[in-house]
């Protein structure tokens, strides 16, 4: 996607325009990054698949019968309150 | 005084999605496990500071993280390199708290900021509101989003699938082009 034959791309990012020094976390100019995310729709409904199957698959698996054991332990006892 | 019972099976029925959170967080089931405890010690002690008919997943996972940013902050004054310590853990034990097939994915997700991490996991797993997710973490709703499409960004650059066109190939070759991506 880059752009080629333009005269600014010999100039150093920060004489091209007044906004230069604007760079996201991976040190690319936020312009760009954005044209990135654009792209990335599908890239995007790939990587939120891939997150959810990973966190449904632990949710899953339950209470772990110690957790449940401590839940009904505490909630059945006296907790001091009015 | 008893805890009611609603109320109970409130905290029970937060538990596998709390866990969920507490894993993609720590990348470690036992030290998950030891988070979503005291979290369950502390809420049960405090349970009278929740106020029924509101958010329990929400009042949950805020008491969750919070544990977490505390603990994740005296790991980093007691170790030099938390970060590389937490990645060779991850490297060691890559089936803990899922199946093998998700180890790459889980790597990737492990590489990035804690701030976005979490950000990402709240929105795009555990199903919460953009405004929900920054009352958990403590910030505004621009800042929630700014880090969510962040780490959205990375996540696409370290699992290499910069374009439409690297979808198609199978798994191998796809593990292939992450490992350009990372030499």
């Amino acid at each position: 996607m880059m752009k080629t034959g333009k005269t600014s791309n010999l100039l150093p990012p920060a004489a091209n325009e007044n906004r230069a020094e604007t760079w996201d976390a991976m040190g690319r100019p936020i312009n760009q990054r954005k044209t990135e995310v654009r792209l990335g729709r599908e890239v995007q409904a790939r990587i939120g698949q891939q997150l959810r199957a990973m966190y449904d698959d632990i949710v899953s698996q339950g209470v772990p019968q110690h957790l449940a054991n401590l839940v009904r332990r505490l909630g059945d006892q006296d907790n001091g309150a009015k | 005084m008893k805890l009611d019972p609603a109320i109970r099976d409130q905290v029970l029925a937060t538990v596998p999605s709390l866990r969920a959170f507490a894993i993609s967080l720590c990348g470690n089931v036992d030290r998950a496990d030891d988070l979503v405890q005291e979290t369950l010690l502390r809420a049960l002690a405090h349970i009278d500071s929740f106020q029924p008919g509101t958010n329990m997943p929400a009042w949950l996972f805020t008491i969750l993280r919070n544990l977490f940013r505390s603990e994740y902050r005296k790991r980093r004054r007691e170790v030099e390199d938390p970060d590389g310590r937490y990645a060779e853990t991850l490297k060691s034990h890559p089936e803990q708290g899922g199946r093998v097939e998700f180890s790459e994915f889980r790597a990737a997700l492990a590489k990035l900021p804690s701030e976005q991490r979490e950000a990402l996991i709240l929105v795009g797993a555990s199903g919460f509101s953009y405004e929900d997710a920054a009352a958990i973490c403590g910030c505004a709703v621009g800042t929630i989003k700014s880090r969510v499409n962040r780490a959205r960004t990375r996540l696409a650059d370290l699992l290499a699938i910069d374009s439409v066109d690297d979808f198609g190939p199978d798994r191998a070759t796809r593990a292939v082009l992450a490992r350009g991506a990372r030499g």
